[in-house]
């Protein structure tokens, strides 16, 4: 007998298939890493910086995509689980801000768009809302963020495996 | 047949259509393609390859260098886009081709204004009179609504995601 594959999932493999997710790849912006329902792990390309990764590993989420917004882990992609905390991200003012290893254990972004960071941040619906999540673009909305704020003067490197 | 894409962006529509790329890598070429796709029946759109200052022209056999696996074509009504950007109490114009990104008006915009590369960062374009912060990777095709070929920014402080 076959299992009725849910909308939420559905919805996520339509969206890593569309032309907005293809052209990040082939641009070299991201990467599609795996996917396993209801996580899906997103390689993000970030800025050459010395003894730095030149990716960020991501591990989403997705239940409920996209009405739900997802929730994102930095992800080590050859250790295949989370990312040590001295590997996170590090930049001189933005950055910090959000690649907080110490908040929550390190589950998830300090990003308005993230849903576990929202919950209990009324005030980021006025004070970020070029943040916030976008149910009508979903994922895209996520990693164009992280992409710009890892490909910006702001970022100074990623510790190494 | 090669197995090269390009992606294809109408005016603000959000909606990339991706296409393989012509045998012949021509102009001609290229607007017949987009014409048989039934993304040209407006006559008045003009179609540019990438940041491309040059549209593409159906009657021209030159070969296209740019039209490459990935690349973006920018269907617009737009020759150019004049662009506006307000930094405090200071105003830079220029005219941009429609498939310049919003990273590049950005840089344009903080040389402009003089301001020194390490603050850039803490810096961003938003649209003026909303909330709306584009992606770096948008071309301003996409953000000259309606009949207008302009794009009004401020250059406003990034904060810092806290509380």
């Amino acid at each position: 007998m076959q299992t009725a594959v849910s909308p939420d999932r559905l919805l996520l493999e339509k969206d890593l298939a569309a032309s907005e997710f293809r052209l990040g790849e082939i641009e070299g912006r991201w990467r599609l890493v795996s996917v396993e329902w209801p996580h899906v792990v997103i390689a993000v390309t970030v800025a050459e910086r010395d003894q730095s990764d030149h990716e960020l590993g991501l591990r989403f989420e997705c239940t409920g995509y996209r009405q739900t917004p997802v929730t994102a882990q930095p992800w080590d992609l050859n250790g295949h689980r989370p990312l040590p905390h001295n590997r996170w991200p590090r930049g001189k003012s933005i950055i910090p801000s959000i690649f907080r290893p110490e908040w929550k254990g390190g589950q998830c972004l300090y990003l308005p768009c993230d849903r576990m960071a929202i919950e209990g941040h009324g005030n980021w619906q006025n004070e970020h809302p070029g943040r916030l999540w976008d149910s009508s673009r979903g994922l895209i909305c996520y990693l164009e963020q992280i992409y710009d704020l890892l490909n910006s003067c702001d970022f100074t490197g990623a510790a190494c495996a | 047949m090669s197995n090269d894409v390009m992606f294809i962006q109408a005016g603000h529509d959000s909606k990339i259509v991706e296409m393989p790329i012509p045998e012949k890598r021509t102009e001609s070429a290229l607007i017949a393609a987009l014409v048989a796709a039934g993304l040209l029946n407006d006559e008045n759109l003009r179609v540019f390859v990438d940041d491309a200052e040059d549209e593409v022209l159906k009657d021209r056999e030159a070969e296209i260098k740019g039209l490459k696996h990935g690349c973006r074509i920018h269907l617009s009504h737009c020759k150019r886009i004049d662009v506006t950007v307000h930094y405090q109490e200071k105003t830079a114009e220029l005219k941009f081709a429609p498939g310049v990104r919003v990273k590049a008006v950005k840089q344009w915009a903080t040389r402009e204004f003089h301001i020194d590369p390490k603050d850039a960062p803490e810096h961003v374009l938003q649209i003026c009179n909303s909330k709306e912060r584009p992606s770096s990777d948008t071309p301003l095709a996409a953000l000259a609504h309606g009949c207008g070929c302009n794009v009004c920014f401020d250059l406003v402080p990034e904060k810092r995601v806290e509380g």
